[in-house]
């Protein structure tokens, strides 16, 4: 098969029965409550947009162990071509998404353990890479769209795994059996996972022999006995369930990926599925390499979002009589210098990846924790920028309720307009569109997705070569050396 | 004559690409001794690659040596010669005619 369609994924979705809980509800079927359907449509693009003329060359690719053609969601990098065409496609996504998609962090996971199941083997004599290999080839054949599970809640930050007093704070390995392994513990913030099929579950940070038992990485479904998904809040959320559309914003896709805390309460993984189980010192490069490919990601994807953005703070601008003023044009202009930025920081970290030992290849580790550090601050900006801009009806706006009312909707009509030849549900919409860009929880998102900023510093002070720094200073200073005179 | 279209991925298009892609295939559709076959057929004729940037990300050896001849759109340019996106539709159909006359 190797790529299926957006409706596709949906009736696969159907099938499956995951424990899921939103607001106190046990939820019977994801894919028809409206919590959660945007999120689904959002997923559902990556497979039909791999079907469409005008994005094939971006989202499909040939797999490297079939030779079949393959949703690029399920491809394994094996050239720096390969690393540009993930920025541009993430690109295209946002764009036409305008929201989170969700897929790559499965992607990256794919990635990252593919290589570090090769170097482990290669280490210990272990098998996890064929192992590893055989699962992947049954991802690409059914396409399927898997979470990655990596954040832990981690307790007391100050304490390591094993020093922790409640155990679970991170997901380890209570029992080891013939047959398969044990877990217990919690992700936490896992985008995707109550409309994925799967979580790749991975260790999230470095490990000492004493948390051995938390040097895990296993694949788990949806519908594992013992696996519960309690899905979070999003700012504004109660619109998607309150008969709203305008007021959304982003009625179809939504805004960022919906999060989820993933609860694992002995959950069992048969051997097959699982690829590190004890292996603690392969845990920091499996952390290092998935969040190489998920930091290159957020100058493709969030780009996408920014012309989003920019288009609507534009056009908001042209309707409300604003466009032509010398400092909007400035702040538009400033708005596309920041999203390009990000976008020049994933090509440069894609254009200087490298073949890793298993063959594949993974971005420039400190220019991707340079772009995603460059993300944490640049949508703020930008979204201050179109704040500023858009007014502060952005926050004050009556709901699209009484822009229907009967009695009162004219006022808010008449009171709503801005260019007397616009509608002001055109400029409602825009408002409302910048609204869920902007507000609350996509801000957060650029903030802590795929790490939080000091993560970023920490891999940026491990990546710099500090002692040539220092040499080339000191060698242009003469330090150490008779001075001469030319 | 076949011809077959093919897009570049439309990551960030500089020009309506979609738009004008679907306006080339319905007027060379029109367009009598020609036919507009799928870019997966084995006997392209013209191929016609589409790319929304002067990086033309589409024009590759692989999609090149499918058709005996290929016209590419990149951005707003024809074959490397600068044409506004108002014209692009007319350049292209006016391009793919000359090479079917040529054959017949």
């Amino acid at each position: 098969m190797g790529m299926i369609r957006g409706d596709d994924y949906r009736e696969s979705l159907r099938r499956v029965k995951p424990e899921v809980y939103y607001m106190g509800e046990k939820i019977d079927s994801v894919t028809d409550h409206p919590a959660f359907i945007p999120h689904i449509n959002s997923a559902a693009l990556t497979y039909d947009m791999a079907w469409a003329p005008e994005f094939e060359e971006l989202l499909t690719t040939k797999s490297h162990l079939t030779g079949e053609k393959i949703n690029l969601f399920t491809h394994v990098h094996h050239s720096t071509d390969d690393l540009i065409q993930k920025v541009k496609a993430l690109r295209a996504l946002g764009q036409q998404t305008g929201s989170c998609f969700a897929r790559c962090v499965g992607h990256d996971a794919l990635n990252a353990i593919y290589s570090v199941t090769f170097d482990m083997d290669k280490k210990n004599g272990t098998d996890y890479h064929k192992r590893f290999v055989d699962f992947l080839k049954e991802i690409q054949k059914e396409d399927r769209f898997i979470s990655g599970a990596m954040t832990d809640p981690k307790g007391d930050r100050s304490l390591s795994p094993s020093q922790q007093a409640d155990p679970d704070q991170y997901v380890h390995v209570v029992e080891k059996k013939k047959d398969g392994i044990v877990i217990r513990g919690a992700k936490a913030h896992i985008t995707g996972s109550v409309n994925a099929l799967g979580h790749m579950v991975m260790p999230t940070a470095s490990m000492k022999e004493t948390d051995a038992d938390y040097a895990v990485c296993c694949y788990v479904p949806v519908d594992a006995p013992g696996l519960i998904h309690i899905f979070g809040r999003q700012t504004n959320d109660d619109r998607k369930c309150s008969g709203c559309l305008m007021d959304q914003g982003n009625p179809e896709y939504g805004i960022v990926g919906g999060e989820a805390l993933l609860v694992f309460e002995d959950v069992f993984v048969p051997w097959e599925q699982v690829f590190m189980c004890g292996e603690y010192d392969f845990a920091f490069e499996l952390v290092e390499r998935f969040a190489t490919a998920h930091r290159q990601n957020y100058g493709g994807c969030k780009v996408g979002l920014a012309d989003v953005l920019t288009g609507a703070t534009y056009a908001l601008a042209e309707v409300q009589g604003t466009a032509t003023a010398s400092h909007v044009r400035d702040k538009l202009v400033e708005m596309v210098h920041l999203a390009e930025t990000l976008y020049c920081c994933s090509i440069a970290c894609s254009c200087q990846g490298y073949a890793l030992p298993a063959g594949n290849f993974m971005a420039d580790p400190l220019l991707a924790n340079i772009t995603k550090l460059n993300v944490t601050r640049n949508v703020y900006e930008m979204s201050r920028l179109a704040q500023d801009i858009a007014g502060g009806l952005l926050a004050t706006m009556p709901s699209e309720f009484d822009w229907g009312d009967t009695k009162i909707g004219k006022y808010v009509d008449k009171y709503s307009k801005g260019a007397t030849d616009v509608p002001a549900e055109t400029r409602m919409r825009l408002l409302r569109l910048i609204e869920g860009m902007t507000c609350g929880t996509a801000l957060v998102e650029s903030m802590h997705g795929a790490g939080s900023p000091q993560a970023q510093r920490i891999m940026i002070m491990r990546r710099s070569n500090w002692e040539r720094k220092k040499r080339l200073a000191q060698k242009l200073a003469k330090i150490g050396e008779q001075p001469k005179l030319v | 004559m076949n011809v077959a279209l093919k897009y570049c991925g439309s990551c960030n298009p500089q020009i309506e690409l979609s738009d004008i892609g679907h306006k080339i295939e319905e007027a060379l559709q029109e367009a009598p001794d020609i036919e507009v076959v799928p870019r997966s057929s084995k006997a392209i004729d013209v191929m016609v690659i589409l790319c929304g940037c002067p990086r033309a990300c589409g024009d590759k050896k692989r999609i090149r040596k499918r058709a005996s001849h290929c016209i590419v759109v990149a951005g707003e340019s024809v074959d490397l010669v600068p044409v506004a996106e108002k014209d692009l539709l007319s350049q292209v159909i006016q391009k793919v005619k000359s090479l079917s006359t040529a054959k017949s």
